[in-house]
């Protein structure tokens, strides 16, 4: 491999890095506050690209895209609200047991929602007309849209870094995460901090699926997909961590696409992942730059 | 009374639905072919199938409740090792010719050695962490099996599988993994009611209670977990025979859903839930997939949230919810709301307490008044908090020892310490000449150092006689046995133990349905029962009244006298202290202040002093 397959490779696994880094952030985000691992993140994820597939095919490709992403985010939001409040709200409490088969069942019923509302098929989407096409860079063509989709993800980690550090509701955020008991003696109305929470971690999953839904083909298996690779991010980087989001997001962007990289390992890409998901657990259970639990 | 009935009337009720799933699932054939006589667009064999999937999802169902029922466990790779056994038979077909029969006698010692190596890596984290660990193996196993074309035929898998004759008939096939099916059943069931089994109801009830008396808990959740993955190893096994195929999709981490939907279905709690589940899944997810095929998920889904959000406990908690319904109807109290008076330990029968055997230290070579428990120089802090700093304290045999200080002068940190619940930075804690120091809980507790906790610690779902019986077990190296009746076990002993502690009466409720007063009084059997040489008791008397405190206290001091047992508590109540203790130790911010007999630490001014402060600091 030369310098100039390297580069491919390497942008080519952020590109990748970009749309899991958006998608692991919120799971991680509601993980952190709320103690919950949304299984239905996928789902919200893949609501959201079935959402800015369609709206996009109707209004043309530039106008679609932004107005899909708009249409998604509400979606996704609104869905994500109507779960917090009719089935988070009566697991809090229970046993983890209790939140991943409800969760679950989520999966379930979204997963056949979509298919009821949009169908079987695959569907494709056009890139927003200023990101179509390529450009050269040290003899290889390199799709616009990738550096469309880093960028995004760039502005998307400034944005939840100053929420959570320059506002009133992160401050709260990071006190539910770093102390949730000392949050219910505060008087913070707890009840609407989660839903909040919730919704802002349903809006991340609906900009990733939105963001990935032009690169690829959108299909009914979006959301297991997803999810895998969210879990797998969020615990490489730490649950409920941030900054470990970008840095799992990174290395297993990357892994994928060097791991696809040549004949050897690329039927092996998705297996190294887990291999470094396993082996990230049994060193360091609560991740690279999570905080282990007492 | 009330309560003693009505368990005899539920395990009535259990064996008769386990006996008509029998008989039911005997008479699928027969069934399905009087079915297809009066119904001529039926087809017997449609259902004869059908019944066989039953089957299989019954045992691959029952398998995945040994861990998610009995031991608590999320496990996400359940489907990759039933994929493994269906690629077992498959594989071995395929490759060498191998008779499926044979293939199916491999499946689960594959399954069972791929499961024991993945779950030392899988237990290496808990709760969540290993559900994620076991989500992490699973995809694992699915990629390699997706994409080495080479070795599993990729994503097409291995189709044509071929098998006997004698089996190609539907009915023979039916019975043939009815039968295969109900050993394995028969042999789990076994394994639940043993003292393995009863282990495994102690971890999941609460894990650091059953460390405290003596199980290793990794190595059962291990065990369980290989075991479980044995019997998923037979279940694919079968699935590739009946439907002579294995497939990728088979070990998707999604795949799990088919055995945790059906376990929730039947009830998690009762041994033959799943199986039952199983019967029920099957027939409505026919029922729904011809009719409704497109929104299939929907209602599956819909099914499971109920479940889980209304009705945890599955059909199999269905009696249980009828009868809270219809007493709730009746304004009765519904029996569930039982609870005890508090007050047991008041009929406490000292005399018996003494006569027991059961309460026996075992004999250590250390004499009467030699140092039994030596800590030297022991130092923890919490982030920059120093909650025991160079703590020296000796124990000697026969005493008992009293730990007293204000709050936060880091007694129940020493406590956690010595049983090994934390890890010192530095130290060395020597219990009878053997150094424990950073030994885990379990190993402290079988070389012979019992706990009572100061919150209460019992197994809140298992009965009150359960808890004794089960602490006995656990404590004379019995649970390792996977075969025996656990709850036929040592049930005289404990009895007579909850006789003479008073709580006899209460023997069969629930643990957690007794008062505050009434549990402690199990908490303290349960340290008692342990036959521990050295008792650690952390606030013993909290929430007792004052006459329960003095008996509760008179009772351990007989105890301890009698049966040669060392005590080594900590209280607050001072009356206690000086009534109960022969040596005082003296606690003040991680240190040791001072240590004598009661009347000399009593006079020491700096004890006054401490106690002192503390008083104006509460004035404030």
């Amino acid at each position: 491999m030369n310098a100039s397959q390297f580069l491919l490779f390497a942008i080519g696994g952020l590109a990748n890095a970009a749309y899991l880094f958006i998608v692991a952030a919120g799971l991680s985000l509601v993980f952190g506050a709320l103690r919950v691992i949304n299984m239905a993140h996928g789902s919200l994820y893949m609501i959201a690209a079935f959402v800015c597939v369609v709206v996009a095919n109707t209004l043309g490709a530039t106008l679609g895209f932004w107005g899909g992403l708009v249409a998604a985010v509400l979606v996704a939001g609104a869905v994500g609200a109507l779960i917090e409040i009719v089935v988070l709200r009566r697991v809090y409490r229970q046993e983890h047991l209790v939140q991943l088969l409800g969760t679950y069942a989520l999966t379930l019923i979204i997963a056949g929602l979509v298919r009821i509302v949009f169908g079987p098929d695959y569907r494709t989407m056009k890139a927003p007309g200023l990101f179509t096409g390529s450009v050269q860079l040290a003899g290889h063509s390199y799709a616009l849209y990738s550096f469309f989709m880093i960028g995004a993800a760039i502005v998307i980690a400034a944005g939840v870094y100053l929420m959570l550090y320059r506002t009133a509701l992160g401050r709260n955020i990071r006190a539910a995460v770093s102390d949730p008991e000392l949050l219910n003696a505060s008087g913070i109305n707890v009840a609407r901090l989660f839903t909040t929470v919730f919704v802002i971690g349903a809006a991340l999953a609906a900009l990733g699926g939105v963001i990935v839904a032009p690169s690829q083909a959108v299909g009914l298996t979006m959301d297991t997909d997803i999810l895998v690779l969210a879990f797998a991010i969020s615990v490489i980087g730490g649950l409920g961590s941030i900054v470990g989001s970008v840095v799992g997001a990174l290395i297993v962007g990357e892994v994928i696409s060097f791991g696809l990289a040549n004949s050897y390992t690329n039927q092996f890409a998705l297996a190294f992942v887990f291999i470094i998901m396993a082996v990230v657990l049994v060193i360091r259970p609560w991740g690279l730059f999570g905080a282990a639990e007492q | 009374m009330i309560a003693v009935l009505r368990i005899a009337r539920d395990a009535r009720v259990r064996w008769t639905l386990a006996g008509l799933l029998v008989l039911f699932a005997v008479a699928v054939p027969p069934l399905a072919g009087l079915y297809e006589m009066s119904n001529p667009d039926a087809s017997a064999k449609f259902y004869i199938f059908l019944g066989t999937e039953a089957l299989v999802l019954a045992l691959w169902a029952v398998s995945y409740n040994l861990m998610l029922g009995y031991a608590g466990m999320v496990s996400f790779a359940h489907a990759a090792y039933y994929g493994i056994g269906a690629y077992t038979v498959a594989l071995l077909f395929q490759d060498f010719h191998t008779p499926v029969l044979l293939g199916l006698v491999a499946a689960p010692v594959a399954t069972a050695a791929i499961g024991l190596l993945t779950g030392i890596v899988a237990l290496r984290a808990v709760r969540l962490y290993f559900s994620l660990l076991t989500l992490a193996i699973s995809q694992l196993v699915y990629s390699i099996a997706f994409n080495a074309y080479g070795f599993t035929g990729g994503d097409n898998g291995i189709h044509n599988i071929v098998i006997p004759d004698a089996l190609s008939d539907y009915t023979t096939m039916y019975y043939f993994v009815g039968a295969v099916v109900a050993v394995c059943l028969v042999l789990m069931f076994l394994l639940t009611r043993s003292p393995f089994g009863a282990a495994l109801l102690a971890i999941k009830e609460n894990r650091e209670r059953a460390r405290s008396i003596g199980i290793n808990v990794r190595a059962y959740e291990l065990a369980v977990f290989t075991i479980s993955a044995m019997f998923a190893g037979v279940a694919g096994g079968l699935y590739a025979i009946y439907q002579q195929q294995a497939f990728p999709e088979m070990m998707y981490w999604t795949a799990n859903a088919q055995p945790v939907v059906v376990a929730l279905l039947g009830g998690i709690g009762a041994f033959l839930g799943p199986a039952f589940g199983a019967f029920v899944y099957t027939e409505l997810s026919n029922l729904l997939s011809s009719n409704f095929p497109n929104q299939f998920d929907v209602l599956l889904g819909a099914i499971v949230l109920v479940v889980v959000l209304i009705v945890p406990g599955g059909f199999a908690s269905l009696p249980n919810l009828f009868t809270s319904l219809r007493s709730r109807f009746r304004h009765e109290t519904a029996e569930s709301e039982v609870e005890s008076s508090g007050e047991s330990i008041a009929h406490a029968d000292l005399g018996k307490v003494v006569r027991i055997e059961a309460i026996q230290a075992e004999p250590l070579a250390v004499e009467r008044g030699e140092p039994l428990l030596v800590v030297e120089g022991l130092y923890r802090s919490f982030g920059g908090l120093r909650a025991v700093q160079d703590v020296n304290l000796t124990v000697h045999a026969g005493d008992r020892h009293a730990i007293i200080g204000p709050n936060g002068a880091g007694k129940s940190t020493l406590f956690n310490l010595i049983t090994g619940r934390l890890k010192p930075d530095a130290g060395r804690v020597t219990f009878a000449g053997r150094n424990i120091t950073g030994k885990p809980p379990h190993a402290i507790a079988r070389a012979g150092i019992g706990r009572a906790f100061q919150i209460t610690m019992i197994f809140p779902r298992l009965t009150v006689l359960q808890n004794l019986q089960y602490a006995i077990l656990a404590h004379r190296g019995y649970t390792a046995r996977p075969f025996g009746f656990a709850d036929g076990m040592f049930r005289d002993e404990a009895m007579e133990l909850l006789e003479a502690v008073g709580l006899d009466r209460y023997a069969d409720l629930a643990a957690g349905q007794l008062s505050h007063g009434d549990q402690r009084a199990i908490e303290l059997a349960i340290s008692l029962a342990l036959g521990s040489r050295l008792v650690l008791l952390d606030e013993p008397t909290a929430g007792m009244s004052a006459f329960e405190t003095q008996k509760a206290m008179e009772l351990v001091r007989r105890v301890a006298q009698e049966k040669h047992l060392t005590l080594l508590f900590c209280e607050h109540d001072m009356e206690v202290v000086f009534g109960t203790a022969r040596t005082v130790t003296v606690m003040h911010m991680g240190h040791v202040l001072t240590e004598g007999t009661p009347d000399e630490v009593r006079g020491n001014p700096e004890v006054k002093k401490v106690y002192l402060g503390e008083l104006e600091e509460a004035a404030v």
